[in-house]
């Protein structure tokens, strides 16, 4: 019997397919958004307001995740901006091989910005690069503040993590000093956002920064929002 | 996790490598696995049991070696144990700046006549 070192990437096909949708992406100089969450956090919502914010100075694609529907893609479209919709049949997140079929069917020329909204699950898509920029985990005031350390992967890689449904917070026992303090245990890097669809809170903020992203990766000519 | 489809992946890697060492039989497999993944052991015990039936693989052992966390300080160069919950620097108590490893998934080696 002999024994033979292997030392092979278990994810392997992924993450090759991963980086080949990277180099498309980095020579078009799209700034590109994996943007995770539970089912009902409000990312659809978000996204719709960020969009009709930003798509006055912005050219903006969106890939829609969902399992079965095309229920967030029709609200996307309704915003006037590109979108490709992935239907997994009931997988649990999106992987390289998805996004590079959605990449296939997009006009990826003079995109600003890519936003990649994964199928709401708090554990798996975690797990899986896309190829994007940033992960930007949401979490709704209405989930509990115990969530970062109960699913602690995804917030632990997450370049900005939003606080959403801010309007409920005083219907509910969401503790934010408890959320902050553990968000700085798992992750102090991790830029923080607070908002409301309904209120239009914490969106100019959020739209703000992200205009900075884009601008960074693109080397400074998009003019900022404010 | 996706224990089922870390296993198939898992059985691909080391048929390949069975194949291009001659192999006709695979006795055992051995894996990496990061603190960090957030991969079970027994989920990939058990998926790994099943799995392998009617495959190369289907009268071999795997081995799991748990990979312990560990993240760097920017300030003081240390490198140090980190969890999930506790990535601060014990020198100078700083939240460290790269995670060095814990989030490894790998066939290491496998055994085979």
């Amino acid at each position: 019997m002999s024994e033979i070192k292997v030392v092979a990437n278990i994810l392997h096909t992924n993450e090759e397919i991963t980086s080949k949708n990277k180099e498309v992406l980095n020579e078009k100089g799209i700034y590109v958004i994996n943007m995770m969450s539970s089912p009902g956090s409000g990312k659809t919502s978000l996204l719709e307001r960020v969009i009709s914010k930003l798509k006055g100075q912005l050219s903006i694609a969106v890939i829609e995740g969902d399992l079965y529907t095309t229920k967030d893609a029709e609200r996307i479209e309704a915003q006037g901006v590109p979108v490709v919709q992935i239907n997994t049949g009931g997988a649990c997140h999106l992987d390289g091989k998805m996004i590079k079929g959605a990449l296939e069917s997009l006009n990826l020329d003079n995109v600003d910005l890519l936003v990649i909204e994964n199928v709401g699950n708090l554990v798996c898509p975690a797990a899986f690069e896309l190829g994007e920029d940033i992960k930007i985990t949401v979490l709704s005031t209405t989930e509990g503040n115990d969530k970062p350390l109960k699913y602690p992967r995804m917030f632990e890689n997450s370049g900005a993590i939003i606080l959403n449904k801010l309007d409920l917070l005083e219907f509910t026992n969401f503790n934010k000093m408890e959320f902050y303090n553990d968000i700085n245990a798992l992750n102090a890097h991790a830029k923080i956002f607070e908002t409301s669809c309904v209120k239009d809170q914490g969106i100019d903020d959020l739209c703000f920064w992200l205009s900075q992203q884009i601008d960074h990766k693109r080397g400074g000519n998009i003019l900022c929002q404010e | 996790m996706h224990e089922v489809s870390i296993i198939q992946n898992v059985i691909e890697i080391a048929t390949q490598k069975a194949f291009e060492n001659n192999f006709s039989k695979i006795n055992k497999v051995s894996l990496k696995i990061g603190q960090l993944t957030g991969v079970m052991p027994e989920s990939l015990n058990f998926a790994f049991d099943s799995c392998i039936q009617g495959t190369m693989l289907e009268e071999s052992t795997l081995g799991i070696e748990e990979v312990d966390a560990l993240g760097k300080c920017e300030a003081c160069n240390l490198q140090f144990s980190i969890s999930h919950f506790n990535k601060l620097c014990p020198t100078c108590n700083n939240f460290c700046t790269s995670i060095v490893r814990g989030y490894e998934l790998y066939v290491d080696t496998i055994e085979g006549d």
